[in-house]
């Protein structure tokens, strides 16, 4: 940008009265913190996976040198496979339960964040699936007690679910609200309802409901992660009708300063998520999963198969650092409280100092 | 360890926890600093462990709404991290709530210093609305202050997203005395209404200094405010004899708020009449207020760092209440007990649309100091 430009724009910021206020969407964790390009979203996918088999690959040696050797990892893309897969169980479950479209398209977007912070090989995504279903529907506000949740789901303990419930929700930062295409569909088909001359036999409804259709079926791809739930939506619906999205982008740019049309401008995004929705917008071959799961039983983390002697040895670890903890905390106290005191008490400031330590948190 | 458990063994790291300064059932509170520079933080713990369900609800939609909302008038959530099966949730360090000054009979509040509160209690009000959050919990001692003097809306641990049209509500919501009518009669459906209705109680109350409608149960809070606003008409609010819960409660007259309100402004009188309109449709937006002539006219609002203060004789209360999990019917150890007059004026606030789940909410730190 030519430097006489920047101070030009910065100057008519500061005279406007108003300021320019940015979109609502940009000031999300959703915006900030879990768009991605597709090289960086590859690229997140790649290394988590190395770092996860060279970690496995240590510990199996650990063990037993040399047993890595014949041990057929997971890669990336087969990771993801498998994910896929645990996504397109989502929508099942939540037409058994009747849950609201916003639990399953949320349960879906937890399950892919998670993903990109973990790896298969650690967390097996049945029992990840079921926590982030579960978890989605208390942060939409339709909770179910764990009791009725588990009691519908065959073969499915409390602690099936609960006991990862933690780590799911500090994968996704704590951060639980998300933005959804079928609310920004939702958005568009209030507006379409207000156009004005269209042609007779288009019937808004019926491609209202082929749209929402694409936008389910973008929930198998990684495009909630690279794009706007609005770009999604509009994709969606240009490919329902590409008549009826170019008249609501024209109906959006009318009375803006956006000289170009909207569809012009966004046709490359646009054509990126409709080959997406319309290339990978469906579950995963079940046959090629069978195999990766396989595959899975043999090389996942031994530290997380309850009983292993990996597992054994990183409790007893976990158990050590916290006891020595516990026992460097006891001896403040002590210390604090000062050894052959006098018997008529030790000063205020001692016992102030040892009400405080006593007052510590005991998880530090 | 995990690369999710080692970041957070980091945030963890980021904050230290100093002395611990109230205790609830479910959650504890601590005062704290940030590592680096020593910022004092307030730290809440809560108790994850306990709940049958996981993560309970109200622990989630605090967390939930205030990871997205920063604004100047919302308390800042500036870190989740968790320890062994507890959540943590690092506050911005608040160290009075209005509710404190405005029982502070030391302090003489002007016309000015009602209006910066009210300024600034609109603003993050607007905020969470233009975000399509309702709060659904707004009382004096949920509005908190800053050493600044900014004031900050807190405990969003009953707060949740607009509903759609036709996609019911709890109407369980809101501490009795700044709950709406429509609220009281059993309301479904309703809107960001319900705050500002909550909004004009505490305005009354700034001027008054004392609550403006202390109903003693909830029938009793339609009585008094029937009694001090008039019975509404079909006319003031129609189809209002239509809701679930209506019942009548006897016929009031309408008196002036002039009448009551001697000192006040006719904007202010204007304003506060607007928060309190019967009718939710006709109620004005927490937007439509901040444009209100009140706020344009003298004196304009005091700036905050100008406002009375809680007197420097009574310790201040540490940190933002608990909130969401701690049970004010439990008569045990683990909530302190409170001044007769405060546990009175304290009320505990409604469950949520888990029924059944014990809600309650509050605890009183006032007793405990440190």
């Amino acid at each position: 940008m030519i430097a006489g430009n920047t101070s030009k724009d910065s100057a008519e910021a500061d005279n406007s009265p108003v300021k320019k206020k940015n979109p609502l969407y940009e000031a999300s964790t959703q915006y900030r913190n879990w768009r991605y390009s597709p090289e960086r979203l590859e690229a997140v996918r790649t290394q988590l996976n190395a770092a996860a088999v060279a970690k496995i690959r240590n510990t199996f040696e650990a063990d037993e040198p040399g047993s890595s050797a014949n041990v057929a990892f997971l890669s990336a893309s087969e990771e993801h496979l498998l994910v896929k897969l645990y996504v397109s169980k989502i929508p099942q479950l939540c037409g058994h339960f009747h849950f609201p479209e916003e639990v399953e398209a949320t349960a879906i977007t937890y399950l892919k964040r998670f993903y990109l912070k973990n790896t298969v090989m650690d967390w097996h995504p049945k029992n990840v699936m079921l926590t982030t279903l579960f978890l989605a529907t208390k942060t939409t506000n339709n909770p179910i007690s764990l009791e009725a949740y588990t009691s519908n789901i065959p073969k499915t303990s409390a602690s099936d679910v609960l006991d990862l419930e933690f780590l799911v929700a500090q994968s996704l930062g704590f951060e639980f609200a998300v933005w959804h295409a079928h609310r920004a569909l939702w958005g568009i088909w209030l507006d379409l309802q207000s156009l004005t001359d269209l042609p007779e036999d288009l019937r808004p409804q019926d491609i209202y409901e082929i749209a929402l259709k694409h936008v389910r079926a973008s929930r198998f791809t990684d495009a909630e992660l690279i794009y706007t739930p609005s770009q999604i939506a509009l994709t969606c619906l240009s490919i329902a009708s590409p008549l009826l999205s170019q008249r609501w982008a024209a109906s959006k740019t009318a009375s803006s300063s956006i000289s170009e049309p909207l569809s012009e401008l966004l046709k490359d995004t646009l054509g990126a998520i409709n080959a997406m929705v319309t290339q990978n917008g469906h579950p995963p071959d079940i046959e090629s999963v069978r195999e990766v799961d396989r595959r899975l039983k043999l090389c996942k983390n031994p530290e997380k198969v309850v009983g292993s002697k990996a597992y054994l040895a990183r409790i007893a670890e976990e158990e050590r650092l916290s006891e020595r903890k516990r026992n460097k905390k006891a001896e403040d106290v002590r210390r604090a409280l000062g050894e052959g005191a006098d018997p008529f008490g030790s000063d205020l400031s001692d016992k102030e100092q040892a009400k405080r330590l006593a007052e510590l948190d005991d998880d530090d | 360890m995990d690369a999710v458990e080692k970041a957070n063994a980091e945030r963890q790291k980021r904050w230290a926890k100093d002395q611990k300064v109230g205790e609830g059932t479910y959650a504890v509170v601590y005062r704290g600093r940030e590592a680096v520079n020593q910022r004092k933080v307030a730290i809440k713990k809560i108790k994850v462990g306990q709940f049958k369900d996981g993560l309970d609800m109200s622990a989630i939609r605090e967390v939930k709404y205030l990871r997205e909302l920063h604004h100047q008038n919302i308390i800042e959530l500036l870190d989740v991290f968790s320890s062994k099966t507890n959540l943590n949730l690092v506050l911005e360090f608040l160290d009075s709530d209005l509710e404190m000054i405005i029982k502070d009979r030391t302090l003489v509040f002007l016309p000015a210093d009602i209006k910066s509160w009210m300024a600034m209690t609109f603003r993050g009000l607007e905020f969470c609305h233009r975000n399509f959050v309702l709060h659904r919990d707004l009382k004096p001692n949920n509005l908190l202050i800053a050493s600044d003097g900014q004031l900050k809306i807190a405990d969003f641990g009953l707060a949740r997203d607009f509903a759609d049209p036709g996609y019911k509500m709890t109407c369980q919501v809101i501490t009795r005395w700044y709950r709406p009518p429509e609220l009281l009669y059993g309301s479904r459906y309703y809107s960001t209404a319900v705050d500002v209705w909550s909004v004009g109680c505490i305005f009354a109350e700034l001027m008054l200094r004392t609550p403006y409608l202390p109903g003693e149960t909830d029938m009793d809070q339609l009585k008094t405010i029937f009694r001090a606003l008039g019975t509404p008409t079909e006319e003031d609010w129609p189809g209002h004899t239509k809701l679930p819960d209506y019942v009548p409660v006897g016929q009031f007259p309408r008196t002036p708020l002039r009448d009551l309100f001697t000192a006040a402004t006719a904007d202010a009188l204007n304003l506060l009449g607007k928060c309190l309109i019967y009718e939710p449709r006709k109620r004005i937006s927490a937007r439509d207020a901040l444009h209100h002539p009140y706020f344009f006219a003298l004196p304009y609002p005091s700036h905050p760092s100008k406002l009375p203060k809680v007197s420097t004789q009574t310790p201040s209360r540490p940190l933002e209440e608990v909130d969401g999990n701690v049970d004010m019917n439990a008569s045990g150890p683990g909530v302190k007990a409170a001044a007769p007059n405060r546990l009175k004026r304290k009320l505990t606030s409604p469950g949520d649309e888990l029924s059944g789940r014990p809600l309650a909410r509050r605890l009183d730190f006032t007793q405990k100091r440190v």
